[in-house]
């Protein structure tokens, strides 16, 4: 047991990071992460080779870029064949990771062949957020016992010392409550910056009918066009965008029975960015759905043991359950 | 899918080569060099764009003044010798939407004519039919109290080698 000041905030410290936490939980959100990032947010390597062939030179290279250019030179690296390789090995670790053969390993070249696309997309001039808190989860996962349930390993770990796999674990829980964090952080970046760029002018409802207006036009979002022509329904939803953006990071000091909620708001703020405007923010949906569900469980297991206790069956015991 | 959870010891101190204490501590600071670099860009303007994925998250952070809302949609379009026509999208160029928005779409509007010749020569890099026209379409949507008015502006043309019109 630790004593002293020092103690005491090392004890904090490991107590918000590292609680026991059920490993099956980081397993799913290892399936589902590495699954979406296959089948949904997969690069598109015409889209890769076409930027190589009609392009010498990056515009503005991104430091991932700059890293490789320094270790291979650019026209051994940087080329279609090169990156038709890359593709389909990051696909074929991909699979690896999904189903958990060497997880670690699988899902570390997995993440980091993912970032090496997104990076090179990104040194042509233009860069979005979309990918970023999704690209550090899937690297995170591997250096959590993400692969410990529901996985290979796991499968022939059981056959070869026939121990069960660790129903829980203090190093389940930190990729979620990381991505916590960075979305607090991101969050608040964004409505700062409106305020401090524009201040209360950013919230008069002509703004946000400006920008959605243009985005929904272009992308043919005809919910958008519609919004666009509600003044009084802008000035609301933008006086909403920048409570929720520079006030989601407190869901990370109240007690945790409201993060569900702040959650539930934040995804709800993603879907309609999407359905406005076109703001296809889906990596970070699917990541808000991981947290709503894994990063304080309670709410959802109380209700389904609440359930089949009507029903009497043997239901969640609150005793035994470890929620992190 | 979710059983009850059964609290058991994770691995004995023999079998794992890394206590748990260490392990804490390493993935301590991992935790705190994925947050900390975060605020490099922020820190470091030079970098503030490169650093991917660690970004700043300033977005959408104009705004406009009270009174009337006016978008402008704008598009050009390229046409060969033989009367084959293509929108310039990010793709057909090879670029990004920022870089076709920022070198040639909106020097363009402003009538800055020198681009034309760089972005045909351009498009017609390894084209077998090379375009020799570009049209640059627009129209500008203003919200109304009937509704969406929509004005289509006036078309500029530009032929390889030949002034605008």
């Amino acid at each position: 047991m630790s004593t002293g000041p020092t103690g005491g905030w090392l004890d904090r410290w490991n107590a918000y990071w590292f609680p026991p936490a059920p490993t099956l939980n980081l397993a799913v959100c290892r399936i589902v992460a590495v699954a979406a990032q296959l089948l949904w947010f997969f690069p598109d390597l015409g889209e890769h080779v076409n930027l190589l062939l009609k392009n010498e030179e990056f515009i503005e290279p991104q430091l991932i870029t700059r890293v490789i250019v320094a270790l291979v030179p650019r026209d051994a690296f940087f080329t279609p064949s090169t990156f038709t390789f890359l593709y389909w090995a990051t696909f074929a670790v991909g699979l690896l990771a999904l189903a958990g053969l060497f997880t670690r390993v699988s899902l570390f070249l997995f993440a980091l062949g993912s970032w090496i696309f997104v990076a090179h997309l990104f040194s042509y001039g233009d860069r979005h957020h979309t990918e970023a808190l999704f690209a550090i989860f899937l690297m995170l996962l591997a250096f959590a016992p993400s692969g410990e349930r529901l996985s290979v390993d796991a499968a022939l770990r059981r056959r070869r010392t026939g121990a069960d796999p660790a129903a829980t674990s203090e190093f389940a829980l930190w990729p979620l409550r990381v991505t916590h964090v960075l979305l607090g952080l991101t969050y608040f970046s964004a409505g700062m910056a409106k305020m401090l760029h524009s201040g209360l002018q950013w919230m008069n409802g002509y703004t946000l009918q400006g920008h959605t207006l243009a985005d929904a036009l272009s992308r043919g979002h005809p919910v958008g066009v519609w919004l666009a022509q509600q003044h009084t329904l802008a000035v609301l939803l933008s006086v909403f965008t920048i409570v929720f953006e520079l006030f989601f990071w407190v869901s990370l000091l109240l007690p945790r029975r409201w993060t569900p909620a702040f959650l539930l708001a934040a995804l709800m703020f993603q879907v309609g960015l999407w359905v406005s405007g076109g703001y296809d923010f889906f990596q970070h949906m699917v990541l808000l759905t991981l947290l709503l569900l894994f990063l304080v469980p309670d709410w959802w297991q109380r209700r389904l043991s609440a359930r089949e206790g009507m029903r009497g069956a043997p239901g969640l015991d609150a005793g035994a359950r470890v929620s992190g | 899918m979710f059983p009850r959870f059964r609290r058991v010891t994770s691995t004995s101190p023999s079998a794992d080569p890394m206590t748990a204490a260490r392990r804490r501590t390493l993935v301590s600071a991992l935790i705190l060099l994925v947050i900390g670099l975060h605020a490099v860009p922020v820190v470091y303007r030079a970098e503030r764009g490169t650093l991917w994925p660690f970004m700043q998250w300033g977005m959408y952070k104009n705004s406009r003044p009270a009174g009337p809302v006016q978008v402008q949609q704008r598009r050009i379009l390229a046409l060969t010798a033989s009367g084959a026509r293509d929108t310039v999208t990010p793709r057909l160029l090879g670029l990004s939407v920022t870089v076709l928005e920022q070198r040639y779409l909106r020097p363009m509007m402003t009538g800055d004519t020198t681009v034309a010749p760089r972005l045909i020569e351009r498009l017609n890099r390894d084209r077998e039919d090379p375009f020799v026209e570009l049209r640059l379409e627009s129209e500008t949507y203003t919200v109304t109290d009937t509704g969406l008015a929509r004005r289509p502006n006036p078309e500029v043309t530009y032929r390889a080698g030949a002034p605008p019109r």
